[in-house]
């Protein structure tokens, strides 16, 4: 089973590493670049497939050559080949651009049964580049996944589908795009798959230790790509962002008593919080 | 190419604002009539200030959709597209995307224009994929969770859709959206390069935004109700839905009246953080929830509080929407999507290091402090006092 995982770099969110301009707006350049999130699981979920019924994973992103280092971070969960779609010509593309440019890649690769992407991406947010990517296959889509199942041999895949309050199990051929949750966690009932999982890990492992790693990623161009320069892009973007702001502070409304950390000022607090919640 | 999509000059004919209104069991949601709200709003001043007669125009699909007409007509739209089939109960994104963009592309006794002008989706998790796919379908752009939207012309210049010159693009839809884990407001346009045509200008909209307006029976002599073809391609049924379940609500904070929420402040220590917010919670009898920042730091936590990081714990704009009699946001810097979903709250304890930290100005208790520090002694302090009535 050949399976392709859509990933993406993204500024590092987590405390203290994002860094700000005077006026309050995200300084992108001083952040640091790392595996999107929520493209973890979709990893994960071409991991437990590879475990459960052997598989070729092809990791796929776009990004300017520094991107290599995504890869490699996403070397960690998966991946046996990788590719980076970079060109000055794909830059300052919105999602639908995007889409065009992830097709193009995954046309080339050939061959694939299945295709997996994360959901929204922790800059973006937008969530739309997976199903925009799958609309171009022109192929089933599967969204909100936090449990997949495939049958290699008659090629078919189920998926439980997780949404506010209710969830699904869907049934589809391959080959499919799937676009997992956040709520997915991976599942291995039996010994030998557990030991298949320690045997992958150790082989990532010895992937993302080779010093040659960057020599490995396929790297491919416009000119590399059954697409056109029109449709990729900041030229083939329908949007652009005119205005980034950063989120006004309305005036107090609340007057805030102050209060240290001596213990008669906590005593004092933790009495208002007894009373006014009626304890 | 594999795919087909609508591929548009520019001279293609446009109008009306389109509103996909999506309904669960025979119902609306509530998303649906906050955005035929916004969307009258939004085309009665545009009808003025363009000196224009365009309309809001609603679709529904799926069980009982033409029952909902009238709803949609009371609640802002001039026109309601209906479509029945089986093959659209329960939602499935493929069929759904067919017979919304052919609705978008088709002409008939009322649709004389070539596509939308503009088209809002819910932020809803089906609503999102739908908007993304149809948006596709119809070559153009889309900016996603949105919580503003206002139509005005705007000036751009840019090295492709002007060519490097100022040039004035009328009737633009400007969508604002929180971005960046709500660090900032980006205001997202979708234009038309030289050649081809980026209509509709898409959107969908984060529930909660804009108000229900008040339903006014008079328009429903006024408003039209017309069938929407159905027809799907050869694949769009091939993913079936086989079981359906409703799930528990899960966590429901908007009941208690006292909640305790942690936020990006437990960093240093994402499992101690959680383990305090939640003894505190234990000592207050209260629920507990968390800050949008927390689920998007993706902490790596021990097990035994992992579970409750969880989108169903999240408070705020695009979580849930509190208003107990006693509030703690503890490392919480007081974004203003956290702000929505709890400053209705009675009375309000904040814990901060950073005194300059938002939450400090809708806070009636300020403790500057670090929470590792004053939760575990404030517990103390309240277990003292609750021993103490007993």
């Amino acid at each position: 089973m050949d399976i392709a995982v859509l990933v993406k770099g993204v500024p590092d969110f987590s405390e203290g590493s994002v860094e700000f301009h005077e006026d309050n707006t995200l300084d992108r350049g001083s952040t640091e670049t790392v595996l999107n999130p929520n493209d973890h699981f979709a990893l994960e979920c071409a991991r437990e497939l590879k475990v459960k019924h052997g598989a070729t994973i092809h990791v796929v992103t776009m990004g300017p050559p520094n991107y290599k280092e995504v890869l490699h971070e996403a070397a960690e969960f998966a991946g046996d080949e990788f590719y980076l779609l970079s060109d000055g010509k794909f830059a300052g593309a919105d999602t639908w651009a995007t889409a065009h440019a992830l097709h193009a890649g995954l046309n080339e690769i050939g061959d694939l049964d299945l295709v997996i992407a994360g959901f929204k991406t922790a800059d973006g947010e937008t969530g739309h580049t997976g199903p925009q990517t799958s609309l171009m296959l022109d192929w089933p889509i599967i969204t909100h996944c936090v449990e997949v199942n495939v049958q290699p041999e008659a090629e078919t895949i189920g998926a439980r589908r997780q949404l506010y309050g209710e969830a699904e199990h869907c049934e589809g051929p391959l080959p499919c795009f799937i676009v997992m949750d956040p709520d997915y966690e991976p599942s291995f009932h039996t010994a030998s798959q557990r030991l298949r999982l320690k045997d992958i890990l150790a082989e990532q492992a010895e992937i993302v230790e080779a010093e040659d790693f960057g020599e490995h990623v396929h790297t491919w161009g416009l000119e590399d790509l059954p697409v056109d320069e029109h449709v990729v892009g900041l030229r083939g973007s329908p949007t652009i962002v005119s205005g980034v702001d950063p989120i006004p502070q309305p005036p107090a409304e609340r007057d805030a008593e102050e209060f240290g950390t001596s213990e008669e000022e906590l005593r004092e607090v933790a009495k208002l919080l007894v009373e006014k919640g009626g304890l | 190419m594999d795919y087909d999509v609508y591929e548009a000059t520019q001279d293609a004919s446009v109008g009306d604002m389109w509103v996909f209104c999506e309904s669960r069991d025979g119902q609306l949601r509530d998303v649906s009539l906050e955005m035929l709200g916004k969307a009258r709003r939004m085309m009665d001043d545009y009808n003025e200030e363009y000196d224009a007669d365009e309309n809001v125009v609603a679709l529904v699909l799926g069980q009982d959709a033409r029952g909902l007409a009238g709803e949609c007509v009371q609640h802002g739209a001039d026109v309601v597209y209906v479509a029945e089939d089986e093959q659209l109960v329960p939602f499935r994104l493929l069929p759904y995307t067919t017979v919304v963009a052919n609705a978008a592309l088709m002409r008939d006794e009322y649709k004389d224009y070539d596509k939308p002008r503009y088209f809002l989706f819910p932020a809803t998790h089906n609503g999102r994929d739908l908007s993304a796919t149809v948006a596709g379908k119809l070559d153009t752009g889309l900016a996603s969770d949105c919580d503003d939207l206002y139509i005005e012309d705007a000036e751009i210049k840019h090295p492709f859709k002007t060519e490097g010159e100022e040039t004035v693009f009328e009737r633009t839809l400007h969508m604002v959206r929180p971005d960046f884990s709500g660090f900032e407001h980006s205001t997202i346009l979708c234009l038309d390069n030289p050649h081809r045509d980026f209509h509709p200008q898409s959107a969908s909209v984060i529930p909660g935004s804009f108000p229900v307006p008040e339903p006014d029976r008079d328009r429903l002599q006024e408003g039209r109700i017309l069938q929407l073809p159905v027809k799907f391609r050869e694949g769009d049924l091939d993913v079936t839905v086989t079981e359906r379940e409703h799930l528990d609500d899960g966590v429901d904070l908007t009941d208690d009246e006292r909640v305790v929420a942690v936020g990006r402040g437990i960093g240093e220590d994402p499992t101690e953080g959680l383990e305090l917010g939640l003894e505190l919670s234990d000592a207050l009898g209260s629920g507990f929830g968390l800050s949008r920042g927390v689920i998007t730091a993706s902490y790596n936590v021990d097990g035994n509080v992992e579970s409750y990081v969880a989108e169903e714990r999240q408070i705020g704009e695009t979580g849930q929407i509190v208003e107990p009699d006693v509030y703690i946001a503890a490392g919480i810097s007081g974004a203003v999507q956290h702000k929505t979903g709890m400053d209705e709250s009675e009375f309000i304890c904040s814990i901060n290091t950073d005194p300059e930290a938002p939450i400090k100005d809708f806070s009636n208790v300020y403790i500057h402090g670090d929470l590792f520090e004053v939760v575990p002694r404030l517990i103390d302090e309240i277990e003292r006092i609750r021993e103490g009535d007993e």
